[in-house]
């Protein structure tokens, strides 16, 4: 095997935008606990820990930039240094909304009640919750089987975020709701908009996994 | 392959002696494009061009089997004329190879060959020869220095001008950059992109890099048997074959 050192310093970059992803999947994971049970604590450690996502994102970019200036990669090596390009920043994105979400946990500062079936937002959350996780885990095995299960996952989702909105703007439209619930509602449709968001850059990660390994672009969405 | 083919290459297996140095070439050469024949030494990419102008047929015990078609007909034919066939296919080479004699002389000593000696003739194919190889500019004014005082790049250049001066179809280049610096090659593969509105172009590169830059086309050459051809593109961002991804990536060869 020859140009050891380039394979070394891909390999580098493979695990560093899987640890970028671990990070950012945590971040995830903490905000949906955080906006569960009002942890305020935890909401604003998931604001905090946003920098060491960007530090990832800026790194894993500058890493990328030097393999294409010094290395001219080719092939397999070119599209595994594409994809990463881009995927950071789909998980800075992520990263971002987790932010946002935990912004609106802060600002509610209490336990929300909203007139919407909890079952339904229930699995909208747990179901974005383990598209991150899946999308990270395609990235690192290369698993295009999994990459192609996002599209019809992402229906879901969007089924579900869709319902969830005319729910709320029902109850709105029919008075339903109390002064106080009000800006809870207001609240949540910004955080299952985040939500949604979160689940199109995960369907992103699996468009790129899929031309990574097989060099076809693939556009799910 | 859409658009024009030039050259087409049936079946052709070549040996030297008992050594076979190319194994059943098919491969269909577009026109007015920049074919680039990409592999590791010794894996028959310059015999192959060799035999696109009948070249080989200098070395001993050359024989082959197969067609070349060009033009509608078999150049490997044995009634073939190979004076005629190198100028409607003429070669450039790795070190460029100037006449010892004044640059006039060099791009005019084509057209003379084929019997031109009219004076304002041979000016006006020398200038529209050194203005293709993008070469004017700089000698216009010392045509009659000798041809040995130019720099590498130079030399390279003028030899393509003494090419365009008998008016071929195909340019054959057998590495035609590596022997010059980085200015040189990027003026070199500058003139590819010019000269291939007008000229078909096969070119032999060690340097994927200069493949990928210069060509529509890259064919992969193995053990005398070309593995993968495809567009360049396909070819450098996801090629089939898992020799072809090792080369290319660098992981053999």
């Amino acid at each position: 095997m020859a140009r050891n050192r380039f394979v070394r310093k891909l390999n580098e970059l493979r695990r560093d935008l899987i640890d970028m992803g671990a990070i950012t999947l945590q971040s995830v994971k903490d905000v949906l606990t955080a906006l569960e049970t009002s942890d305020i604590a935890l909401a604003e450690r998931v604001i905090a820990n946003d920098d060491k996502i960007d530090n990832f994102d800026r790194k894993i970019e500058s890493q990328c930039v030097r393999l294409l200036a010094l290395e001219q990669p080719i092939a397999k090596d070119l599209r595994i240094i594409a994809t990463s390009f881009k995927m950071t920043t789909d998980l800075e994105r992520i990263g971002d909304f987790a932010v946002d979400i935990a912004e609106e946990v802060v600002t509610m500062g209490k336990p929300i009640h909203v007139p919407v079936s909890a079952s339904k937002f229930n699995e909208l959350v747990a179901d974005v919750k383990s598209m991150v996780a899946d999308s990270i885990e395609t990235y690192a095995q290369g698993n295009v089987q999994q990459a192609r299960s996002f599209d019809t996952r992402d229906d879901r989702i969007d089924y579900l975020y869709r319902d969830i909105v005319n729910s709320m703007v029902n109850a709105l439209a029919q008075g339903k709701c109390s002064t106080d619930t009000v800006s809870d509602v207001a609240s949540l449709l910004y955080i299952i908009r985040y939500l949604e968001h979160i689940a199109d850059h995960a369907v992103n990660i699996g468009n790129r996994v899929c031309y990574m390994e097989e060099g076809e672009r693939v556009y799910l969405k | 392959m859409s658009g024009e083919i030039e050259i087409s290459v049936k079946n052709l297996n070549l040996w030297f002696g008992n050594f076979q140095a190319l194994k059943n070439i098919n491969i269909e050469i577009p026109k007015n494009a920049v074919t680039a024949l990409i592999g590791p030494s010794g894996c028959g990419k310059s015999t192959f061009i060799k035999t696109l102008d009948r070249m080989n047929d200098l070395v001993d015990n050359v024989k082959f089997t197969g067609e070349v078609i060009y033009k509608g007909r078999n150049i490997l034919a044995s009634d073939t004329d190979v004076v005629e066939l190198r100028k409607e296919i003429g070669m450039v080479f790795q070190k460029p190879n100037p006449f010892p004699k004044s640059i006039f002389d060099n791009v005019a000593y084509g057209p003379r060959v084929h019997g031109i000696r009219d004076k304002k003739t041979l000016h006006e194919i020398a200038e529209r020869s050194l203005k293709g190889a993008a070469i004017w500019d700089e000698v216009k004014d010392r045509l009659n220095e000798s041809a040995l005082r130019l720099s590498g790049g130079q030399q390279q250049r003028l030899c393509i001008a003494r090419l365009l001066a008998v008016e071929p179809d195909v340019l054959l280049m057998d590495e035609p950059a590596s022997a010059l610096d980085p200015i040189a090659t990027s003026k070199i593969e500058d003139l590819l992109h010019e000269l291939k509105k007008d000229y078909t172009i096969v070119i032999v590169t060690h340097n994927m890099q200069q493949a990928a830059r210069v060509s529509s086309h890259t064919a992969f050459f193995w053990l005398g048997e070309i593995v993968e051809y495809a567009s360049t593109i396909d070819l450098f961002e996801r090629p089939q074959n898992k020799r072809t991804e090792d080369y290319v990536t660098g992981k053999f060869g």
